[in-house]
């Protein structure tokens, strides 16, 4: 890895996004990823047992994180609203994995929580993150739905469900309704976690 | 929404974004808060089989902290047949990717949870077991479920779900990773033979009394045949 005269930055990204090469969208999905992808499996040789769900052959490991190192170099990432492909240098990508976050807080006060690195042998539990997972809630068990989820004590944070309707509206995308839906789950998810005496818990 | 909340922007599959989503990670990046970058590869779907699609997890992974300067990703393999992360196939492609991105970096990442089966029935908590099992012992940081019933029935879902995802997780940690495996072998083929009769469940308001928050005495009874499952297959957290 060589020295890079900066981070790439997302709005760099956007720069790339107007002037990186030109491509069909069935191109990629169906010519680029595929071809890239089977190249790198022989490549670099690599067979999954599905019998194993985790590699514990070292050699594997780090041949996958190598062909997956090489498939965001070699093809980039393609923006579907430009129709062009935005694309890295390896040190770019090098140093923006050298350059992620070691830690970060999630939540508040007593319910704050430190999420750390951890080995596959750790342990240390993972952080649970407790909630429907974006899956649609009505109007009625919004609230009641996510205040079980807080009450569990083994529930770390929150990952909130999404209102099927508010005040009775569809919240149909890019329209008003969206926006008081939204603003509604907050409110409620920041309600439930209250009622169950953890206003402090990440979201 | 706090600085310390995660705050959401989703790649599109595979290795594709639209200019929205570089807007939102814009203004995140501006403003100091906790990105939480989403993507859910496809097993069978533009990468192709096992490998390509754990291969493209992984560039995915990556793309996050290059794109967006992420705090950390959010992953969820799934399978184009079912829509589900829980199937074997998306397990193993979760469970390589992750542990590559373990070995070989310090990134932070997480895997979020879709289930065949609805609440209140054995097998949904079966399946969550078996990717908290996949996920906790591959080094990922957080786990983020469940949707129950694919996530796509209203109110099909509720507490105790997570409660086993975060109890069997709690039990897995620092388990032998041989045995981990062995013991997710059995546990995935107690349900992958089911997929087309797999119980719809049932709604929150019937696994709960709406009003107290307490589960059903029928869910109890549901949640501890799974119990008595996983401890006969060897986790012991209930012991």
């Amino acid at each position: 890895m060589q020295a890079i005269a900066k981070p790439v930055s997302v709005f760099d990204v956007y720069d790339r996004a107007k002037s990186g090469p030109e491509m069909a969208e069935a191109d990629w999905d169906f010519g680029v990823i595929p071809t890239v992808a089977k190249k790198l499996k022989e490549k670099y040789k690599i067979k999954m047992d599905p019998k194993v769900m985790i590699p514990e052959d070292k050699t594997l490991i780090d041949t996958l994180f190598q062909a997956g190192v090489d498939m965001l170099v070699e093809c980039g990432v393609y923006c579907i609203d430009t129709n062009r492909v935005i694309k890295y240098t390896r040190d770019e990508v090098l140093t923006a994995i050298k350059n992620a976050p070691r830690h970060f807080t999630f939540g508040e006060d007593q319910e704050a929580i430190n999420v750390v690195e951890r080995p596959y042998n750790s342990p240390l539990p993972p952080v649970i993150q407790g909630g429907p997972t974006g899956s649609p809630c009505s109007e009625k068990y919004f609230l009641a739905i996510h205040q079980s989820y807080a009450q569990e004590p083994i529930c770390d944070t929150i990952v909130n469900g999404v209102l099927q309707t508010v005040l009775g509206k569809d919240p149909v995308p890019e329209s008003p309704w969206e926006i008081m839906a939204v603003r509604s789950e907050l409110l409620q998810v920041r309600e439930a976690m209250s009622r169950a005496g953890r206003a402090g818990m990440g979201l | 929404m706090r600085p310390s909340d995660s705050h959401e922007v989703s790649q599109l599959n595979e290795l594709k974004i639209d200019v929205g989503a570089l807007i939102v990670g814009g203004y995140y990046a501006l403003s100091g808060q906790c990105v939480m970058v989403e993507q859910m590869p496809i097993f069978g779907g533009y990468s192709g089989g096992l490998e390509e699609t754990a291969i493209v997890d992984v560039a995915t992974t990556l793309n996050t902290f290059v794109m967006m300067q992420g705090t950390w990703h959010l992953d969820g393999p799934v399978h184009v047949r079912w829509g589900i992360t829980t199937a074997r196939e998306a397990l193993a492609v979760a469970g390589h990717a992750g542990r590559a991105v373990e070995e070989n970096t310090h990134i932070l990442s997480g895997n979020q949870y879709y289930t065949l089966a609805g609440p209140c029935t054995v097998m949904c908590l079966l399946e969550t077991a078996a990717q908290s099992i996949t996920d906790t012992a591959s080094g990922r940081e957080v786990l983020s479920g469940v949707a129950s019933a694919k996530g796509v029935l209203t109110d099909m879902f509720t507490a105790m779900e997570a409660r086993f995802m975060g109890e069997v997780a709690h039990g897995v940690a620092g388990m032998d990773l041989h045995q981990v495996n062995i013991m997710l072998d059995k546990l995935v083929s107690l349900y992958e033979g089911k997929y087309k009769t797999a119980p719809e469940g049932k709604p929150f308001d019937e696994c709960y009394d709406p009003v107290t928050l307490i589960p059903t005495e029928e869910y109890v009874g549901v949640y501890n045949e799974a119990i008595k499952i996983m401890t006969d297959l060897g986790l012991n957290y209930w012991k």
